[in-house]
């Protein structure tokens, strides 16, 4: 008897709520349906009624339909609520976005953060060291004996007669080796100094990064493979490559990397002078004099060096023009990276 | 150095090999072309042309038609030079060649209504010279139509290499050579010597005595009599000028001939001026005044090595000759000199002195001393030949302690274990002896070679690696595609200041770089600067003490520039002397990094949907905040306020470590403004990286979130206008009960209605147990005891809950 009644509930909410178009309306069916004295109400009140045995089978029917009512409601209701929406004023969305201001590193820290990521994976350390240096770290320990033309190479500011604003971040290979015994693999990014004139292509100050990895085999073909895979990293994977000897006193033999020019592909343009080649580098086997400086032995440990100028690097890349925008902080400029 | 092709190849031939070539290989053996002009590819359209009429141009005062005949042909050329007339011989370019000077392609040009067809060059057009007062008249015996190059000598390659400080031997043609008959595997040719003396013996005429043989190990002499000072022949001059050396006179050309042939700088003196024509060579003892031949008075170091006769000084060892003793063209007898002096003492000299000369250049980067004889024998043969004089019977050649060849061994093993490549031994035997070292000793493993005085560079084995790794070619060794990651521990250092700019960019900064050398009044901002000895400007000559300075540089440029509204960070280091003394040693001074947050303008402008903001002290102070509870440290670190006392600010707060003062910045005084004309404020604040980075708390541990409601209460009060938020915030924490989690000042006002003296604070306070939900009775008990306790404590007056 019931169970017939549920089902006839059953179909006559169907019809119910499929015609229900607006809140009102819905709220009826509710009261209804599912209301205080609701048509469900009164049917588990019938419920009470049914014999024992069969109560079970028809209160699980009720059940049911309980809930298949209630969770009809909740669709329409929010549904319902949804389209209440479209009604309402339309605003212009076309209006500009609040604008939350993301600062930037400079372009310097951000070309050097790469590079760092790079050498990173490859299993090097990074330190740092200080930028006012002594003669000795800056100069004599990496072989480069007083009163030597090489110096030249090196236009210094000094301080004292002592002491000097470091010209390269090679000092820290010295620092680095101080402190550790081999097997040594590290970067040392930093600011450096040259006394050099000022004008498109050089500044007086400038960062680079210094390489060092020493342990008992070593090789120039090494080398030339770690800077290669560097360059393909940073640059570009099909980059075309040279390595030019050349002299520091603190490594030998001594070498300039030069990559095919990216700016005329090689055909010769005025960046790199109609030569075809950038430089992009410098390296070499670290001198046995710098492991005797430092108490390496020279015939057990071989090592590599390296360097680049970040600026330099970051002209090349980036394609700008003159070297001293770096350090005039311009907003225009900033903002651009 | 520069250096001509053709010259070179007097040494070494090296006939089959293509320009392009010779330059790739000197470049990627190490002497690095860094440019060149190949004469005949520039000057293969220039003929020899001659003027066959000059008339008036028909609608210009100063210009004039020419014709001129070309061999092939007879054009008309508009010429605007005033030296040019009928029946000359000229250098002609017709229309389509590229002009030296320009670079620019000659066209077809119509002239004040005549059109012309060519140009006639001056030597300045041609890239010869700086003459471009006119045109340039040549040889009347060549005949038009001979290519210009040809004609003229101007066939040759002219090679500017950059050479290595370490490679003094490469500062010669012959230098050169050899490491190219080393590259291409071929004969290198010293030029022959073919010496007439005269039967009068050398040392008859002058003597010669070295009294510091430590600075002059030797001196070598020849006496060349009754010369004639004159210009020097074609040959000579246009070797000398194809380098860019200006021919002087015959004498003296020959000497600068023979360094740049052989790298041996000479000197001629007048022999006839040589008091007691002695040449002792010996130290000043005090400072003294002396004229070199350029005219110029120097002042002497004491202790400067000089060329002396029987009474004075007349040179300036290995740096530059004395006017007294120069060759005139008067001199008759000549003295030749072709010394070694000691490297490091000419080096001090030429720095002393602020003169660099092509002797010292030489000298000071190691001279052979085993080869002035034969470069003195060299020039005074050619001096004989082109001056018409006698050289005297003998050498004078004082050379008291000979410097020997050094030995070296040479591993194969070795090689193989620094390159990581084995090059085969013949190959690695050939290119030394190449290069001039002979093979003493050879073994299965290992050749011990005795390396000439001309390469000092070449001291152990590892030279000697480098010198057949660079000969047997850099690209001939692999580029190993693998390399071993040793495991040892890693460190970053940068990992802090890394952070640091994650967050400051985070909070909306640009990050600024400053130059950290700055003039002095900037650099004396916060401490002692330190001085550069030899400063580029007065602007660049002190180390900062503070990145305070270059931030407000920083800001006036970029608001001159109509940037008004910035916030700026900058990571940097700063210098401070601990005492006056001067910088021995690293406890003399101090190197810290520190971090300057700097605001101006506003931080947002107006929008359609908010109102614009203007920086402020309370932005700043916010910033600061927001960055050091990043760090965790909000709790570690305590503020102090000031409105006085440091001339830098008008007002301004410091973070502190305990008593210890870790960052410092407010609002910029007005005074300082005035000094970097800016003229809106500025806001600035500097943390102390060391210290920070001491106390950065590295580990953090996850805490709970409490999961119960929070009860959230009101209150303000008017109370007296000089009680500050501090007190008042201090307060309400120690005596607001434990469940009293947050507190926050919502509003503050201050208004006539509630008395001139007086102000409104009004606070939100929200209660929250770990453990369970408070109840309201629970929470309005300890509210209302806390509002009773601010009245009776600051004599508030509540004004709402």
């Amino acid at each position: 008897m019931l169970t017939k009644e549920i089902q006839h509930v059953k179909e006559e909410s169907e019809k119910d709520f499929s015609s229900v178009d607006n809140p009102k309306e819905l709220e009826e069916l509710r009261i209804k349906y599912l209301g205080r004295n609701g048509i469900l109400v009164q049917l588990f009140e019938e419920l009470k009624k049914v014999p024992k045995e069969d109560k079970p089978a028809v209160g699980k029917n009720l059940n049911e339909l309980r809930n298949l009512l209630t969770e009809k409601y909740n669709l329409l209701k929010t549904d319902l609520e949804k389209t209440d929406d479209t009604s309402e004023e339309k605003i212009d969305l076309t209006l500009p976005g609040t604008i939350r201001t993301i600062g930037s590193k400079h372009i310097i820290i951000q070309t050097l953060d790469e590079i760092k990521s790079i050498f990173k994976g490859m299993g090097f350390s990074v330190f740092e060291g200080p930028e006012l240096e002594s003669d000795y770290n800056n100069f004599e320990a990496l072989n480069f004996p007083p009163n030597h033309p090489a110096r030249d190479m090196q236009d210094t500011f000094f301080v004292s007669e002592k002491f000097l604003l470091r010209t390269h971040t090679s000092p820290v290979q010295i620092r680095v080796m101080e402190r550790f015994k081999p097997p040594v693999r590290a970067i040392m990014p930093g600011v450096c100094y040259r006394n050099e004139a000022i004008n498109p292509r050089s500044y007086c100050v400038f960062h680079q990064v210094e390489g060092l990895y020493i342990d008992t085999d070593v090789t120039f073909a090494e080398l030339k493979g770690t800077l290669v895979s560097f360059a393909k990293q940073f640059y570009m994977d099909d980059l075309k490559y040279r390595f030019r000897p050349s002299f520091f006193p603190f490594t030998e033999p001594s070498a300039e990397m030069d990559i095919t020019c990216f700016i005329c592909k090689g055909k010769g343009c005025r960046i790199c002078k109609n030569t075809g080649w950038i430089e992009i580098l410098g390296c070499g086997m670290v001198d046995p004099n710098v492991f005797n400086y430092v108490g390496y032995d020279s015939e057990k440990y071989t090592g590599y060096a390296f360097g680049m100028g970040i600026e330099r690097t970051a002209l090349l890349k980036y394609g700008i023009d003159d070297i001293r925008k770096f350090y005039e902080n311009d907003l225009r400029f900033l903002k651009q990276f | 150095m520069k250096a001509s092709l053709n010259w070179t190849k007097e040494y070494v031939n090296l006939e089959g090999i293509p320009v392009q070539e010779i330059i790739d290989k000197l470049t990627m053996s190490g002497l690095e072309v860094e440019d060149f002009v190949n004469q005949q590819e520039i000057y293969k359209d220039f003929v020899v042309g001659l003027v066959t009429s000059k008339e008036k141009h028909p609608n210009a005062d100063k210009l004039s038609l020419c014709k001129v005949n070309t061999g092939s042909e007879e054009l008309i050329v508009v010429c605007g030079a005033a030296n040019v007339a009928s029946g000359q011989k000229i250098v002609f370019a017709p229309v389509g060649t590229i002009i030296p000077l320009s670079g620019m392609k000659l066209g077809r040009a119509k002239i004040r209504g005549v059109e012309s067809f060519g140009m006639i060059c001056s030597e300045a057009e041609l890239g010869l010279g700086n003459d471009a007062s006119g045109i340039m008249v040549i040889d009347k015996k060549l005949k038009e139509g001979t290519p210009f190059s040809k004609a003229l000598g101007f066939d040759d390659v002219i090679l500017e290499i950059a050479i290595t400080p370490n490679r003094p031997d490469a500062l010669s043609h012959i230098g050169i050579a050899r490491d190219l008959a080393a590259i291409f595997n071929r004969e290198l040719k010293y030029p022959e010597l073919k010496i007439d003396e005269a039967k009068d013996e050398a040392k008859n005429y002058a003597s010669i005595e070295i009294l510091d043989t430590k600075n002059c190990p030797r001196y070598s002499s020849r006496i060349i009599r009754n010369v004639t000072v004159k210009e020097s022949p074609e040959w000579l001059k246009s070797k000398l000028t194809k380098i860019g050396l200006r021919p002087i006179n015959n004498i003296v050309d020959v000497t600068n001939f023979v360094m740049n042939e052989l790298g041996q700088p000479l000197h001629a003196f007048n022999l006839d001026q040589l008091s007691g024509r002695k040449i002792i060579v010996k130290s000043t003892k005090e400072k003294m005044k002396f004229t070199t031949l350029d005219s110029k008075d120097r002042e002497l170091p004491s202790g400067t090595l000089m060329i002396c006769d029987g009474e004075k000084e007349v040179a300036i060892a290995g740096v530059m000759g004395g006017e007294n003793s120069e060759v005139t063209s008067e001199t008759k007898n000549i003295l030749l000199e072709s010394a070694h002096f000691n490297p490091s003492h000419i080096r001090k000299v030429s720095k002393a002195l602020g003169l660099n000369s092509d002797a010292s250049y030489r000298f000071e980067r190691t001279v052979d001393p085993n080869n002035t004889d034969y470069a003195v024998n060299r020039a005074s043969m050619l001096i004989a030949e082109v001056s018409g004089g006698e050289i005297l019977k003998g050498l004078i050649d004082v050379y008291p302690e000979k410097i020997k060849e050094k030995e070296v061994q040479l591993r194969f093993a070795r090689v193989k274990k620094v390159l990581g490549y084995e090059i085969p031994k013949e190959s690695i035997n050939k290119i030394l002896n190449k290069l001039g070292l002979k093979t003493i000793l050879q073994s299965q493993d290992e050749i011990r070679l005795q390396v000439p005085t001309y390469r000092p560079d070449l001291e152990r084995e590892v030279d000697l690696i480098e010198e057949v790794a660079r000969i047997y070619g850099y690209d001939q060794i692999p580029a190993v595609p693998k390399i071993t990651i040793t495991l040892e521990k890693k460190y970053d250092e940068s990992v802090f200041t890394d952070e640091i700019r994650e967050i400051a960019t985070g909070l909306g900064l640009y990050e600024i770089l400053n130059n950290p050398l700055i003039d002095e009044r900037s650099a004396s901002f916060d401490g002692r600067p330190i001085k550069i000895l030899n400063p580029q400007s007065v602007d660049m000559a002190y180390l900062r003490t503070s990145l305070i300075p270059g931030g407000l540089i920083v800001a006036a440029n970029n608001i001159n520039k109509g940037e008004k509204n910035l916030s700026f960070f900058e990571i940097g280091n700063i210098f401070n002397k601990i005492s006056e003394n001067e910088i021995n040693s690293f406890e003399d001074f101090i190197e810290e990094r520190r971090l300057l947050f700097i605001l101006t303008g506003k931080e947002r402008k107006k929008k359609w949907n908010s109102t614009e903001k203007v920086v402020d002290f309370f932005l700043l102070k916010g910033l600061v905040d927001s960055f050091i509870t990043k760090f965790s440290l909000d709790n570690v670190l305590n503020d102090s306020y000031y409105h006085s006392g440091n001339r830098n600010f008008a007002y301004y707060f410091t973070k502190n470590l305990k008593e210890k003062v870790i960052g410092l910045g407010g609002k910029v005084s007005k005074d300082v403004l005035k000094q970097y004309d800016i003229d809106q404020d500025v806001y600035c604040f500097e943390l102390y990286l060391e210290e920070l980075k001491e106390i950065q708390q590295r580990k953090k541990f996850y805490s709970l979130p409490i999961k119960f409601p929070k009860v959230v209460r009101d209150f303000a009060f008017i109370l007296d206008k000089y009680i500050t938020y501090e007190e008042l915030i201090n307060f309400i924490k120690a005596e607001g009960s434990n469940l009293l989690n947050n507190v926050k000042l919502f509003d503050l006002f201050e208004n006539e209605s509630i008395g001139n003296d007086k102000k409104s604070m009004a606070f939100s306070l929200e209660y929250q147990a770990k453990d369970r939900t408070l109840t309201e009775d629970e929470v309005e008990k300890e509210f209302l005891h806390l509002i009773k306790l601010i009245e009776k404590k600051f004599n508030a007056k509540l004004r709402g809950i």
